[in-house]
């Protein structure tokens, strides 16, 4: 099943800003009375809102805008359902939050002033849905895994568990006697009965056609900036023939590769050593160079292929249909040359991009130790593992200037595609990323980042720094204050401490969290998964079922 | 099993030293756990001079005393020195130089969500009021010292109403306190008991002159058994062979050299950045490990303290320093056995042909080492090290990756799980480098004496005197405590914690064809801990001329 991710962000009335947090809280606090028959507020959320992974609502005090309120939410399928589950477990509470919100000056204002008139009764979700930030890149850790599907697994874990541990006080009834795969057959057997849905199949995570789709996706975006640097190589090509369009972009690239060695090496005392080697640079030259030949192999096709399909739309000629031997030839050595020139010049943009980038990068300004509130870090460590999970919500201004843009877009943009195509992907290999996005706020002048993740904040980061710190910088580079990075993704966040000092001070409290499946971690939900896959299973042969066992 | 002589140079694990530069700065602890000296004395003080007046010549007088030992070698007994906030405030360090020391040592162990990330203390709305907030890892009652710092509360009123104020309706932080509240801890080593206690009575009777009460004191012991000197271990009260896994430094600046002279170079299983656990070094951050400040003046100059590299105006009060985690773990040797012998006794009556499962057995794997400290393989054990001490140049990646030899939740690989967390064999090398982010230097000590199987031998208190040297608390110990010893989903495991250090509770044993769970007790409790700062010898200089 798909998984959504949004967060909602609403500008606050700084003289409301105490009383929204209070009304936060309430939430949060709302215990439940003694000898009460009715469930608290986290139950009573999980029974409300099925489709509901994690949720969080928080406000970032700011000092270059007003508070901004934030509700982030994870959720299985499409909005329509979870909205609908919302209005009816939330909607009273969020319209006295919302009457804490600036009204939006845009066509938004009408539909403000209706939910939060004194006395009203209309909908409160449909503002909340027009005010919606569609994540600019994230991080689904388990994904097409349905929340029923994770609590269910779980279950099933247990009762295994407590299937295994009933029978091992008694000899004549203990498993261990059993070869593999009888135990197997035997515990299927055991929890079938609590469990009819194990004889189902399993349901499918990622459809064939998600797959498929997420390939296009990537193949699009890579044609898309691809084409786009080609572009400017082919109109050159159409206005001129001087063989000057081929003998000068090598020169060029020559030169500006030079600058470029002569620019690699970070500020003093802040390289970090061996993250680029010299045979990484190497295999990294080759593959463009491979990359190059072969698109200067193939364009001119693309480019017969628009000449002729032009024509031909406009006079279809039956003449041509006998004579495509004697005209295809000539006119791929035709294109050969246009097609060469489109690909100096695109690795001549790329290289001076790339100039262009350690330019902006060796002029940047960071902060090595930002100002930190002692009050709001002390009420953010407070709330922080008690469970098995943790919640962070960081908010940052993003560097001005067109480059910038371009980066973190394209950044984030290809971040997410590959990580979708490919499972063991840059957050991937942490594997105790639940649910995390990025989204632009304000304009496209704030970025901030929801994350639900396993262990202790501190840990969190640990794994950014030691294990993913490439997808890290990438991502999160284009923040103001971020520390030095060079090439976009080398330094950065491997300087540790500068790294944990800039994230910590975006935070915010997370005044109320809530997490569907408090004990349980990705990795545990990916072996409850298999336990539950293995017991959807008729039979097993002794080897699989040997391997299977070792999840138990 | 045979004994090979030591070759202190050929000693990877424990051949190294600091270069002559560093070595006269620092204090000896940073290089050795003093292992020539047998015996020893861990003297609690507590200051009693008003806060704001100045401090009577107790540092000089002790210094004179009980100098404490540099890193060089070559004393005839050692001597070390540890101050906690609480104390190097009373010494007078002024407010900006207190707020240049690492934030958990500024807070100390004892703030509130400190102690429950330790898994020490806990207490939510849910809980029943006549409940113990301190868990069952501590003793009765709560801790007897600490460094008694006092946080500020941080929901009390903001002197000004902005509109940033956090919203009322919050609970205010507890301020948890001692009985006893250290100041400093001082250590002496030496060879005989006699000596130990008439130099701790000397040093006790000068400092009482000077305002300063020894509150709290233990005697430490290394205790090397006739029969464990050919194997190159010494035990832990359980019986278990201890601090067999340490770091290796290394310092691309060559502050690491071996008895040749030679620079360390960085080890492939255990090199860590000496930054990791001494202030002013190349650190796992890449940067020089962060530290403390004082103003610059004419007692910095005279106590040789160096100006800062980035703060102009100051001296560096950290370089050559450290910080030093000190935890009283009251152990039960008695309980622990009796635990084993629970468990197994359970195990077999549900198993008979479960034979092997003794309370060895079921002992070697809570530790995840035999009793003389070879770690458990697949079968048997491994051997001899180089060292001529039990092997620990291994990895669990390749070798073990389904905890069938090492339990994945024994102590030792929770404690230090190297390359074992990787999910494929191709991430190995990443994770035992994060792993290694984290390391800490032991050089604890245990107390008490040693257990001896008698109904009379109830209630005498032993145990471990744990201190481990790191220059980033809340990345080094803390992250071990939190991340790995105690952490329930360690390793994907389900709801359990350190079957040593950890609340009673379960362990997964891997056997074929099915793991076993077994249920372990709790028989360690502290007793009180601190945070300290273990300054460089010019530091300690400089606190005498206060």
């Amino acid at each position: 099943m798909r998984q959504t991710s949004l967060s909602v962000p609403l500008d606050v009335k700084p003289d409301s800003y105490a009383t929204l947090a209070r009304l936060i809280d309430e939430i949060r606090h709302d215990p439940k009375q003694p000898g009460s028959d009715q469930p608290d507020r986290y139950e009573r959320i999980t029974a409300l809102v099925p489709a509901l992974h994690f949720m969080s609502i928080s406000v970032f005090p700011g000092h270059d805008y007003d508070p901004i309120f934030i509700l982030e939410a994870n959720f299985d399928g499409d909005d329509g359902v979870f909205w609908g589950q919302m209005e009816a477990a939330f909607g009273e509470a969020l319209r006295d939050m919302l009457r804490c919100c600036k009204k939006p000056l845009d066509g938004d204002g009408l539909l403000f002033d209706a939910v939060t008139a004194v006395g009203s009764r209309a909908a409160v979700i449909p503002y909340f849905e027009r005010r919606v930030q569609r994540p600019s890149a994230f991080h689904h850790g388990n994904r097409g895994l349905s929340r029923e599907c994770i609590i269910g697994d779980r279950d099933v874990f247990l009762a295994v568990r407590a299937e295994l541990a009933s029978r091992e006080t008694d000899p004549a009834q203990t498993y261990r006697a059993l070869h593999p795969e009888q135990i197997h057959a035997r515990l299927r057997a055991a929890m079938l009965p609590r469990f009819a849905w194990l004889a189902e199949a399993a349901p499918v995570r990622v459809s064939r056609w998600e797959t498929a789709l997420d390939w296009v996706r990537l193949l699009l975006f890579v044609a898309a900036i691809v084409g786009t640097l080609l572009l400017p190589g082919l109109v050159i090509a159409s206005l001129t023939s001087s063989g000057l369009t081929v003998l000068l972009p090598p020169f060029i690239i020559a030169g500006i590769g030079v600058w470029v060695w002569l620019l690699r090496r970070a500020l003093p005392g802040m390289d970090i050593p061996a993250t680029l080697t010299s045979s990484t640079a190497i295999k990294l030259l080759a593959a463009v160079l491979a990359g190059a030949a072969l698109l200067t192999a193939v364009l001119p096709f693309a480019i017969i292929a628009v000449y002729f399909g032009s024509h031909l739309l406009i006079a279809y000629s039956p003449w041509l249909a006998g004579h495509v031997g004697d005209v295809a030839v000539p006119a791929y050595r035709e294109a050969l040359r246009p097609a060469a020139v489109a690909v100096l010049v695109a690795l001549t943009l790329a290289a001076l991009l790339i100039l262009a980038i350690r330019f902006v990068e060796q002029r940047e300004s960071w902060q090595d130790d930002p100002p930190q509130s002692e009050r709001m870090l002390r009420n953010i460590v407070r709330r922080e593992d008690w469970i098995a999970q943790n919640h962070m919500g960081s908010l940052v201004l993003i560097k001005p200037g067109v480059l910038r843009s371009l980066i973190i877009r394209l950044g984030h943009r290809g971040l997410v595609l590959y990580k979708r195509t490919d499972p063991g992907g840059y957050l991937g290999s942490m594997r105790t990323v639940h649910f995390a996005h990025w989204a632009f706020l304000n304009n496209n002048s704030r970025l901030i980042f929801l994350s639900n993740f396993d262990q202790s904040w501190g840990s969190y980061l640990d794994d950014f720094i030691e294990k993913a710190s490439i997808g890290l910088t990438l991502a999160w580079g284009s923040g103001i204050g971020f520390p030095p990075a060079r090439f976009l993704v080398l330094d950065g966040a491997t300087h540790g401490r500068m790294f944990k000092n800039w994230a910590l001070a975006s935070r915010t409290v997370s005044r109320f969290w809530y997490s569907a499946y408090r004990d349980l971690t990705v990795d545990q939900i990916e072996r409850n998964w298999r336990i539950a896959c293995g017991l959807r299973r008729p039979s097993m042969q002794r080897e699989e079922a040997q391997a299977w066992l070792l999840d138990l | 099993m045979a004994a090979r002589p030591i070759d202190p140079a050929a000693l990877p694990s424990s051949g190294w030293r600091l270069a002559p530069d560093p070595a006269s700065e620092a204090q000896g602890l940073i290089v050795s756990g003093f292992g020539d000296w047998p015996t020893g004395r861990a003297l609690f003080l507590e200051f009693g001079w008003q806060p704001g007046t100045s401090p009577p010549p107790w540092l000089a007088e002790l210094l004179r005393l009980a100098p404490v030992t540099n890193a060089s070698g070559g004393q005839d007994r050692s001597v070390a020195l540890a101050f906690s906030y609480t104390g190097l405030a009373r010494m007078g360090l002024t407010d900006e130089a207190l707020a240049s020391f690492s934030r958990p040592f500024r807070e100390g162990m004892f703030q509130e969500d400190r102690l429950r990330r330790l898994g020490d203390r806990r207490i939510s709305a849910t809980d029943p009021v006549d409940q113990s907030p301190w868990l069952e890892t501590v003793i009765a009652d709560g801790p007897i010292w600490s460094g008694n710092t006092r946080v500020a509360d941080p929901t009390a009123p903001l002197p000004t109403g902005n509109s940033l104020r956090i919203a009322a309706a919050e609970k205010p932080e507890k301020l948890i306190l001692t009985p006893l509240t250290v100041h400093a801890l001082v250590l002496l080593y030496e060879k005989t008991e006699a000596a130990a206690d008439g130099w701790a009575a000397t040093v006790e009777a000068a400092l009482g002159e000077h305002k300063v009460t020894v509150v709290h004191r233990l005697p430490l012991f290394l205790a090397v058994e006739e029969a464990d000197k050919a194997k190159n271990i010494s035990r832990e009260h359980f019986g278990f062979a201890d601090g067999l896994s340490q770091p290796i430094p290394f310092d691309d600046q060559g502050a690491v050299i071996l008895k040749d002279g030679s620079i360390v170079v960085p080890d492939g299983v255990h090199g860590v950045p000496l930054g990791e656990f001494v202030i002013g070094y190349n650190n796992g951050h890449h940067e020089k490990a962060p530290g403390p400040i004082v103003p610059l003046g004419a007692e910095t100059k005279t106590a040789g303290l160096v100006p800062h590299d980035r703060a102009e105006g100051f001296a560096d009060f950290g370089r050559n320093g450290s910080y030093m985690v000190v935890r009283q773990l009251r152990q039960d040797v008695a309980a622990f056995w009796d635990s084993m012998q629970a468990s197994a006794d359970k195990v077999r009556a549900g198993d008979p042909t479960a034979t092997h499962v003794t309370a060895d057995w079921l002992a070697e794997r809570v530790i995840g080492r035999s009793v003389d400290g070879h770690l458990l393989c697949q079968k048997g054990t491994l051997g001899i090290g180089p060292d001529g001490m039990p092997a620990n140049d291994f990895l669990f990646r390749g070798s073990d990756p389904h905890g069938a030899g090492c339990p994945l939740g024994s102590h030792v690989r929770r404690a230090n799980p190297r390359d074992s967390l990787a999910p494929d064999p191709t991430m190995g090398p990443t994770l035992l480098a994060a792993a290694n982010n984290h390391r800490i230097l032991r050089r604890g000590r245990k107390y008490g004496s040693k257990f001896v199987e008698a109904a009379a031998d109830g209630d005498e208190d032993r145990g471990l005197l744990f201190m481990c040297l790191n220059t980033d608390i809340e990345r080094q110990f803390e992250f071990v405590q939190h991340t790995w010893l105690l952490n329930a989903n360690f390793h994907t495991l389900y709801d359990e914690t350190d079957p040593l250090l950890g609340p009673k509770g379960p362990m997964t044993i891997r056997e074929m064809p099915l793991r076993r769970i077994v249920d372990v007790a709790t028989f360690i409790k502290m007793v009180g801990g601190e945070y300290f700062f273990l300054p460089s010898l010019p530091a300690i200089d400089y606190l005498a001329r206060l």
